[in-house]
Parts: C-alpha cells; structure tokens; sequence
C-alpha cells in the first residue's frame, strides 16, 4: 500500500505501523535547519493563510522529505500537496507529535489545498 | 515484457466512475507512457468519449444488430484509437496509447444488459484484441453487481484486479461493500482481487476517514483521494480528460499520483465485506462531527 507516497509491499498488508513510515520519511532526509510554511487556499483558489510547520516534529520533517522527493512542478518556490498526502501526514503526526502540532492537523484535515514551501 | 494486468473501475451509478477511469488512464499513458485497452461496459457509452473526444462511439451491441450478428463485424469497426496524445501513431507526448471499444447494451427496459458485456468481451478476445502489446486492460463497469451480467468481467476472471471508486456517502459506501461481496463470491473460481478503494471526494466532512477506515475493515487500502475540482467539468466540457486539457494543473497532478499507484501496487486482496449495521456504525462513527444520539434517530432537525 502507500503512505506518504512510499509503496510498502503487500506483504506488509493493510495496516501499515507509523514506525515504518516514520523510518521511511527520515531515509536520507535532513531536515533540521530548514524552515517549512504552508499555505492553504479554497477550491476556487482564495489564499487563506500561511502556517509555519513546528520544527523538530515528524509532520515538519514529512513535508521537507514531501518537498524535496515528490514529481511535481513548483509554483512559485512551492509545491502543491496531495490531499491524500496532508491526510495521512496529519494522522501520524497527531499519533507522535501530540500537542505541539494539535492546531495544524486540525487544518490539514480540512477540505482546503495545500502549498508547502521549503527554505 | 510486462504481463498484461487486467484491471476494472466499478463503483455506484453517478459517482463519476467514467470520468475518474479515463482521467486516471489517460494519466497512466500520458506521464508512464502505458498501452491501455479501454472497455466500457455501460450501456450509456461513455466510458470512453473523453479520450475519443466525441459523444459515445457506435457499441459492440448497436453495430453487430446493424450488420446482423456479432460474427460480421471486424475488430477495426469496433476498436477506436485515441484522439491526439492518444493515437498510436503520435509519439510527441507519449510512447503509449489508448485504444477504446464500447460494449453497449439494449434499449432502456428491454433485455438484459449484461449480455451486451458478455458478447463483447468475447469478441474482443476471438478477434485478438488484448494484444501482447498492450499493459493493461481496463472495464469501466456500471452500477451495482447485483445483476449477474454486470459482474461478469469478475465472474469470468476476466478482470483480475478490481478498483472500487466511492465516496463518504452512504450510497456508495453502500455499493463499496456490494462489490465486494461479488469479488469475494468469486475470488476463488476466478482469482479476481479487490485491488483498492478510489475516494472520488464529495468533500464532505471526515470524508478521509470514512473512506480509510471502510477500506481497512474489508481489508484493502484507499488507494488514493481524488478531491472535487472545477478543472474536471471544464476539461469534460470540451470532451478532454483534465491530463490532455492541463497536463500541470493540481488535479492533473492528483490522477497522476494514482496512475503512478496502480501501476505499481501489489496489493490485491480476497475483501472482508462488512455487515450492514457496521457499515452504519462506520457511517456514525467518522461520517459527521457531531454524535446522533439514539433518541434523534427519525426525528426532524427542528425537533433532535
């Protein structure tokens, strides 16, 4: 199955444990230092806000490894995320990051697009 | 050479199985440059005009009942290349191609439907149509599989892996798990798999949810989240999918993510379909932000 992006094997079923994504993302990915803001727009395309993403979470090291390893054209330094992607990042970071990411994975489980950008 | 997979899009009636099938296809051709064989088993033909760029082609069933059986018809009657990117002969965008045929049916209230599919699958097959060319098959297949001619592309084993496109509404989480009662009553005669759940969002609430834990309990994935964008009825309009109309755009980029998974996801399962109380329980537990209690149950909004 896939999870941020990543195949696990079938072997692995349909459950896959966060330990293993978590592993996955953090593969060849050094994210400290790096600041990651996201941007949040309506279907019809109205800019709603800008969020820092806290550094030192799993959430801010999944959108640096999302940033830097997913095909998709840039616009204006910053890359659109997949719905499904913001989804389960969301859900995992709320398992391993607890309070300090309460507040951005309530927004990210809403219906709104996402631009991640990365410095 | 690669094996050809044979997959399916079934899914409710009106969830926008054709329009996901032919977006995500032509995805798979445009940016992984696959060769793809496309059978609409719909009566309504329409399983392939966004790739064909015109109203429903003449079917299987509407051209054999002209010529007087199935046996008088050539494949090349029936089998249409692509328009554009998607014509074997043009290389500009890509390698693959789209080669599309309809199966068609009888008129609305008379026969059975299901046959339409049947004749034509096997037409296909005796005129050497799944040719050692192309990498996949795909059957974009009406409805429900309550009725028996529909599910025979899994009956048959025809196709073996299955992608179910659903929403968070009840209906068509409804018709998620039907489905997969009609795999499971085959998988082992005809090895057909439950491959994944496609979530073609209504953007309702929890919806992520609902859909993920569906797809786990009957022991599958969701294997993508296709959000609801303008940029899909603009592209239909002119009879394009959105990946011909606007290669770049973000919902261009969505299909392309779910080619890129089909293609290579191996994870095809017997499913584990749900009772209904649990699918109602599934419903209450992630479908909205509020709880409905058991005394609302039946009740008016101005009442509960």
């Amino acid at each position: 199955m896939f999870i941020c992006g990543y195949h696990f094997p079938a072997s692995e079923g349909n459950d896959v444990a966060f330990d293993k994504v978590i592993e996955k993302v953090n593969e060849g990915i050094d994210a400290s230092g790096k600041t990651v803001t996201l941007s949040s727009e309506t279907r019809e395309g109205v800019v709603l806000e800008s969020i820092e993403v806290p550094a030192g979470t799993f959430a801010h090291t999944a959108f640096v490894d999302y940033f830097e390893n997913t095909d998709i054209p840039t616009k204006e330094d910053t890359k659109m995320v997949y719905y499904t992607n913001k989804y389960q990042i969301s859900e995992i970071s709320k398992s391993v990051d607890g309070d300090v990411t309460k507040d951005l994975c309530k927004k990210l489980d809403d219906m709104n697009l996402y631009r991640v950008k990365v410095a | 050479m690669a094996e050809l997979r044979q997959i399916a899009f079934y899914g409710k009636g009106g969830i926008g199985k054709s329009t996901t099938s032919q977006n995500t296809l032509a995805a798979m051709c445009h940016y992984y440059g696959q060769k793809i064989l496309i059978v609409g088993c719909d009566p309504k033909a329409d399983s392939t005009r966004l790739i064909l760029h015109e109203k429903a082609q003449s079917t299987i069933m509407q051209l054999a009942s002209e010529a007087g059986t199935v046996e008088d018809l050539e494949l090349e009657d029936v089998c249409k290349p692509g328009a554009d990117e998607f014509h074997p002969d043009n290389e500009e965008i890509t390698e693959g191609y789209i080669m599309c045929t309809e199966s068609g049916g009888p008129e609305p209230g008379v026969g059975c439907a299901g046959r339409g599919v049947i004749t034509a699958i096997n037409f296909l097959e005796e005129e050497g149509a799944y040719d050692d060319e192309l990498d996949f098959v795909s059957y974009d297949v009406l409805g429900d599989v309550v009725c028996g001619g529909f599910a025979m592309p899994i009956r048959e084993g025809k196709a073996q892996e299955i992608y179910i496109v659903m929403s968070g509404e009840m209906m068509a989480m409804y018709a998620a798990n039907n489905i997969s009662k009609g795999i499971l009553k085959y998988a082992n005669t005809g090895g057909v798999r439950l491959a994944g759940l496609v979530c073609n969002a209504r953007m309702t609430d929890k919806e992520y949810d609902l859909a993920k834990h569906l797809a786990k309990q009957i022991g599958t994935q969701m294997i993508h989240f296709v959000p609801r964008s303008n940029h899909v009825q603009r592209a239909e309009l002119r009879r394009m999918t959105v990946v011909e109309f606007s290669p770049n755009s973000e919902q261009a980029m969505e299909y392309k993510e779910l080619a890129r998974k089909i293609i290579a996801n191996d994870l095809k399962v017997i499913p584990e379909p749900l009772e209904m109380d649990d699918l109602e329980n599934l419903l209450m537990e992630f479908g909205l932000d509020e709880e409905v209690e058991e005394d609302a149950i039946g009740k008016k909004a101005e009442e509960a």
